[in-house]
């Protein structure tokens, strides 16, 4: 009976080896391979399928100052989103006049496709960071909104009842009750968003930038280097994946409650 | 330790309209009540009586449609934030914040009222061990049995040393030894913090067992009686128990507990 809360806890999990994932990895990687070899038995042109010798002489002459700038537009806008899709959220939950005149104009900016905001901002903005930052925020931003605002409103009716009976403040109830509630909601949107805002960013970069991994996919577009166009690739899914596995440890530690 | 003020309920009328169908819905109709400093008063009716809607307007989250319910010269919904502090609540299930240990859970209501870090600890540890959660303290309510994280929401609720305490159908999922068990320990604890006490209950036998009077219900919360429970000696408990299961059934007061009354001395009462 006296058996400590410590002890009924299962061990936490610290790294396991993502064995599935390396052998299908491999496994791909053997069949890329043999294709480079075959391309030219199956009548497709070599540089269409590069080897992976080839691929990786490409990653080594990456530039990492391209990563970075990437990295650098992609975060930033995802906290712009988020602040912006939180406040935004918190406000319609308070007002109900106000969640109804503006979900209709968040409904259409989730309508209207990327490429037409990418040549929306090309036509309204001249700096180049700018339009790249309007289109993530503009993208993402909406995101962030609907999904912390379902959250607020999927929060229980016992738990706002409990917390209303102790009497707290406008501000103690937010971040006493419904921030913490909506962290699961908010892990997720950050988990959507960071894939589709290195979507984003790339096409964002094709127009227009002198920088980042979008503009050196358009240059060796323009090179004819398919090789290259593989070696960014790579970089933008390597990327994608460290993101996600940052948001997953993060999410991991703050929502260790619901192991 | 002050002596909590006296809760007069008077005309206390509260009219929903229905969403769905526009329609008004009497959910309390009129009713006037009593409760004296430090008493227990166990609240019984059928479902549906009025009794959630009652316990909504005596925590305040909820504005009467007619009449009032004072607490001293105060009321609390219209003087809302005086009661933070003063009222605690434990619910039918315990509504622990999930992402809370259990001492973080009974120390809420003191950081609501903004207590230095040091004191909110130190009362919530003092709590949390009375009532033998000593070493779980760390333990997140999914870590604890159903007993064990009602025992938190009672901690949560006295930790404030309220002048109110309000218990809806607190014990009822629990299973009998350990409700038994929760409901003496609440009882004790009430009488030493020298709270009153509301529970709302659908147990006859834990109004009897818990309240110094127990108010009966009929439907829109209709008073249809007031027992003082000390009037009753324990061998008639029975009896009691009959008396008001029989009010309830005919939505009209008992004629043998007419007889007895409330302030109906007891070998009257006995004879009876």
């Amino acid at each position: 009976m006296n058996t400590s809360a410590e002890e009924l806890r299962e061990p936490v999990r610290v790294l396991n080896f993502p064995r599935h994932t390396f052998v299908s990895l491999l496994v791909f990687a053997a069949v890329w391979q043999v294709l480079s070899y075959l391309a030219p038995v199956l009548g497709i042109p070599p540089f269409a399928i590069p080897s992976l010798v080839r691929i990786a002489k490409s990653i080594a002459t990456i530039t990492p100052i391209d990563v970075v700038v990437t990295l650098a537009r992609v975060l930033g806008a995802l906290i712009a989103s988020f602040v912006f899709g939180i406040a935004l959220a918190m406000a319609m939950y308070r007002s109900v006049p106000l969640e109804k005149y503006l979900h209709p104009i968040i409904r259409l900016f989730m309508a209207v496709p990327v490429v037409s905001w990418i040549l929306f901002a090309v036509l309204w903005f001249p700096g180049v960071e700018f339009r790249i930052g309007f289109v993530l925020v503009v993208v993402c931003g909406p995101v962030f909104l609907v999904d912390t605002l379902d959250a607020m409103r999927s929060v229980p009716r016992e738990l706002r009842h409990m917390m209303q009976s102790f009497r707290p403040t406008v501000w103690q109830y937010f971040i006493k009750l419904m921030l913490p509630a909506i962290v699961p909601t908010i892990f997720t949107s950050w988990k959507v968003n960071i894939s589709l805002a290195i979507r984003v960013v790339t096409i964002a970069e094709l127009v227009g930038a002198v920088t980042g991994i979008g503009h050196q996919l358009s240059v060796a577009q323009e090179l004819f280097s398919v090789a290259d166009v593989f070696a960014w690739t790579i970089v933008l899914v390597v990327l994608l994946f460290l993101l996600e596995a940052v948001v997953a440890r993060v999410e991991a530690h703050l929502l260790r409650w619901r192991a | 330790m002050s002596v909590p003020p006296p809760i007069e309920v008077r005309g206390l009328r509260k009219i929903f309209r229905q969403t769905t169908t526009g329609q008004s819905v009497i959910a309390i109709d009129r009713l006037d009540l009593t409760i004296a400093p430090r008493e227990v008063v166990a609240i019984v009716g059928q479902t549906g009586c009025g009794k959630s809607t009652f316990f909504d307007l005596m925590i305040g989250l909820e504005a009467p449609t007619e009449g009032s319910i004072r607490i001293g010269d105060k009321t609390p919904h219209g003087d809302f934030d005086h009661f933070r502090g003063r009222i605690a609540t434990v619910f039918q299930q315990d509504r622990l914040l999930p992402w809370r240990s259990a001492l973080d859970n009974a120390k809420l209501p003191l950081e609501l009222l903004g207590m230095a870090e040091d004191e909110q600890r130190k009362r919530a540890l003092t709590w949390l061990k009375r009532l033998g959660l000593g070493s779980f303290t760390n333990a997140f309510p999914h870590e604890l049995s159903g007993g064990m994280r009602q025992r938190v929401a009672i901690a949560r609720a006295f930790v404030v040393q309220p002048d109110i305490l309000l218990a809806d159908e607190a014990f009822g999922h629990l299973d009998e030894v350990t409700a038994a068990e929760l409901r003496e320990t609440f009882l004790a604890l009430a009488r030493e913090c020298g709270s009153t006490a509301i529970l709302i209950t659908h147990q006859l036998e834990e109004a009897i067992s818990v309240g110094d009077r127990v108010v009966v219900f009929g439907k829109s919360a209709k008073l249809l009686a007031d027992i003082h429970v000390a009037q009753w000696p324990k061998t008639k408990y029975a009896l009691l128990r009959e008396v008001i299961q029989s009010t309830l059934q005919s939505n009209k007061p008992d004629p043998r507990l007419k007889k007895i009354g409330s302030k109906t001395p007891r070998k009257k009462t006995l004879r009876s």
